[in-house]
């Protein structure tokens, strides 16, 4: 844990302790990172952020606050603000605490085969879970 | 359309509007738009007056002065400013005057009797005068001093008033009697009774002398005038008792405010006394002077 | 001894907490306002936030304000109409009315209506996201809380609390004419003489100075009372108890302060 929390700034993280912020929806958190990080302005913001959540095949999660979201929702929105950021390296930090309504392996494997992704994603996780990634 | 930019849009414009037509009422209440007008006013003391005090016409504010200094023979000249709106107030005749009340700052209030009278011109000079309340409170609170004075003496310890205030009861009490008022004025019932008899008695008296006279014993009082001047105390006698029947009427009217009406039964007392002590001393004249008058008792003092 | 030693360290702690909290109050305005100076800060989307925090904190309560403010000013000027008139001081009445509802009461309430309503709104909000680690998320994010959270909430309550305060003195303005002329304009000219010599510069300036810190206060001291919240749920209501405990002082002090300058 120690080791996912001294990682570099160059490294996009999705963990539990990073959440959303509660009183956007799920798009306005992503477009937050292009308008406030890269200028452009509200309407070029919200098409990059809504394009993202298209090609992770959740479009509809869209206009869902935080609180209204499903762990899996979430976890894309997550996932979606952690891409926008186009940092070298993403690291998922422990999925299982994010993912515990779906069998996680394979939903972050989905998800991988559909965005149009540069770079590795890494993941963290406790060591007696191995076993659910050789499926 | 998003309803809440609108809102918020309607809301600054209407917000700003406001204040523009706030700014521009309050420019124009201040007189931004026009020009000036200067009044001088020269006095022979700028006591009271600084720079800031109104100018009052009819009660309304519409000057003040701006400066003040003196001019090349020592004399104060004051430096007021108008609206040039207001300048039609000013009249060659008008008076100025300063008003320095006990409630409120001091203001220089302007009359003008006659509004057909040719305006003043920029920068006249004219006359104030001052009405100054301020300067009498000195004669007043000397006054004020005499009266506190007077009081302290009469409520120093064992003073009047307390002793006043100890009789107060008594007399009270004695109100209650069969002579009512009368006994607590006098003192007793038997004092009380004394007064209205002699009040009877010097009645019949001045009669029986009238029909004396009317019977024309001529000789007996033409000699050296006693029975005219007999008859001229006797009524004085009478007048002095009549006064003291209508003291006492009033005393009723004292009684409802026994407090406030102490003072007032004092003097009432020394007046009775004063009345009933003339009575006598007449009667006892009388006597002396009447050799056939005998049945007359003297009146007893209370 | 150690009962006089104890004493002196709990009073020396309170008071480094007190300068502590003044620095960091201080430090946070100082940021906000470079910020403020900055051309990039000047973008749509921060625009678009500033405009979203104005509607919250006075167009959405505007007609409660409004009707609020009409009723405070309607009973405090029959007060002191009927006061003025028992002691035959009608001819200060006006001014009385003018100086004590528009200058002093009117911006004061206003202060208290924005510090209950959204200050203690926006304590309770930074305090959770700093409970959250929302700020933390959006640090990892690099997206800078300060232009999007803070500066437009400061923002909008200083604009809340000048308009505010400026709509309901118009308002005690127009219901002291009415309640002393009634329906009619033949008091126009003397009430336009008591405002013209209320209202110098000044007076104007002081009003509008007094607003806007009013307006600071009720949003700078809760953001950054929030934001000193330890990371514990239970901590929360404990800072929005402190956060609106100073701000209460601070809207006295500037109260204080601006009545000490105008009269003394």
């Amino acid at each position: 844990m120690a080791a996912v929390a001294a990682l570099p700034d160059d490294v996009a993280r999705v963990a539990l302790e990073l959440p959303l912020r509660a009183n956007l929806s799920a798009l306005d958190n992503i477009a937050l990172i292009p308008l406030y990080q890269r200028h452009f302005n509200a309407a070029e913001s919200a098409r990059q952020a809504q394009l993202l959540l298209e090609q992770l095949g959740h479009p509809d999660i869209a206009r869902l606050r935080d609180p209204d979201m499903t762990p899996a929702q979430r976890f894309v929105a997550k996932l979606a603000r952690a891409l926008i950021l186009k940092r070298p390296r993403l690291v998922i930090d422990r999925p299982g605490a994010m993912l515990y309504d779906v069998p996680y392996p394979a939903f972050i494997r989905q998800l991988a085969s559909q965005a149009t992704m540069t770079g590795t994603w890494e993941i963290f996780d406790f060591s007696w879970n191995q076993s659910l990634y050789q499926a | 359309m998003n309803t809440l930019h609108f809102k918020v849009g309607l809301f600054t414009a209407v917000s700003l509007l406001l204040a523009g037509v706030f700014l521009a009422y309050l420019l124009h209440a201040r007189g931004f738009f026009e020009g000036t007008f200067n009044l001088q006013l020269a006095a022979s003391s700028a006591d009271g007056v600084a720079p800031g005090v109104p100018v009052v016409f009819s009660g309304i504010e519409i000057g003040n002065v701006t400066t003040l200094g003196l001019n090349e023979e020592g004399g104060i000249i004051i430096h007021a400013k108008l609206l040039e709106r207001n300048a039609k107030w000013l009249r060659e005749n008008s008076t100025f005057t300063l008003d320095k009340p006990i409630v409120g700052g001091a203001k220089i209030r302007v009359n003008s009797p006659d509004l057909n009278a040719p305006p003043l011109p920029d920068n006249a000079i004219m006359l104030m005068l001052t009405s100054d309340i301020s300067k009498e409170i000195p004669g007043l609170v000397e006054r004020v001093k005499a009266i506190l004075d007077n009081i302290e003496h009469l409520t120093r310890k064992d003073g009047e008033i307390n002793t006043t205030l100890a009789n107060v009861q008594t007399v009270t009490g004695r109100m209650a009697g069969e002579y009512g008022m009368l006994e607590g004025m006098l003192g007793s019932q038997e004092k009380a009774r004394a007064v209205t008899e002699s009040l009877d008695k010097t009645r019949d008296l001045i009669d029986k002398l009238d029909s004396m006279a009317a019977k024309t014993d001529q000789w007996l009082y033409a000699q050296d005038g006693t029975a005219q001047q007999v008859r001229l105390m006797l009524n004085d006698v009478q007048a002095s008792l009549q006064k003291a029947d209508a003291l006492m009427a009033n005393a009723v009217a004292i009684s409802a405010n026994v407090k406030a009406g102490t003072q007032d039964i004092a003097a009432l007392r020394a007046e009775i006394d004063d009345a009933v002590l003339k009575a006598s001393a007449m009667i006892n004249a009388i006597n002396r002077k009447w050799p056939f008058a005998r049945d007359l008792e003297e009146v007893k003092l209370p | 001894m150690n009962f006089l030693a104890a004493t002196i360290e709990s009073l020396g702690a309170k008071v480094t907490g007190w300068f502590a909290v003044g620095y960091a109050m201080f430090a946070f305005l100082a940021r906000a306002t470079l910020l403020l100076l900055d051309r990039t800060t000047w973008n749509r989307a921060t625009l678009d936030v500033v405009v979203k925090q104005v509607y919250f904190t006075s167009v959405q309560i505007l007609h409660v304000f409004l009707g609020y403010a009409l009723v405070i000013s309607w009973l405090i000027i029959t007060i002191i109409l009927s006061t003025a008139r028992d002691f035959g001081l009608t001819e200060f009445a006006s001014e009385m009315t003018i100086r004590v509802l528009v200058l002093e009461l009117l911006p004061f309430l206003t202060a208290l209506f924005i510090a209950l309503r959204s200050g203690s709104a926006i304590n309770t909000e930074i305090a959770l996201m700093q409970v959250n680690n929302e700020l933390d998320a959006l640090a990892h994010c690099k997206v800078p809380p300060m232009q999007f959270e803070f500066l437009p909430r400061l923002l909008g309550g200083v604009i809340s609390v000048v308009t505010l305060a400026g709509l309901a003195g118009l308002l005690a303005l127009l219901t002291g004419y009415l309640a002393i002329y009634g329906m009619n304009t033949a008091g126009v000219e003397p009430y336009t003489q008591t405002i013209a010599k209320i209202f110098d510069f000044q007076i104007v300036a002081g009003l509008i100075a007094k607003c806007a810190l009013f307006g600071l206060a009720v949003t700078l001291i809760p953001v950054t009372a929030g934001l000193e919240t330890p990371k514990k749920l239970f901590m929360v209501p404990v800072s929005v108890l402190r956060g609106m405990m100073r701000v209460f002082f601070a809207i006295v002090a500037i109260e204080v302060v601006s009545l000490a300058l105008k009269y003394i």
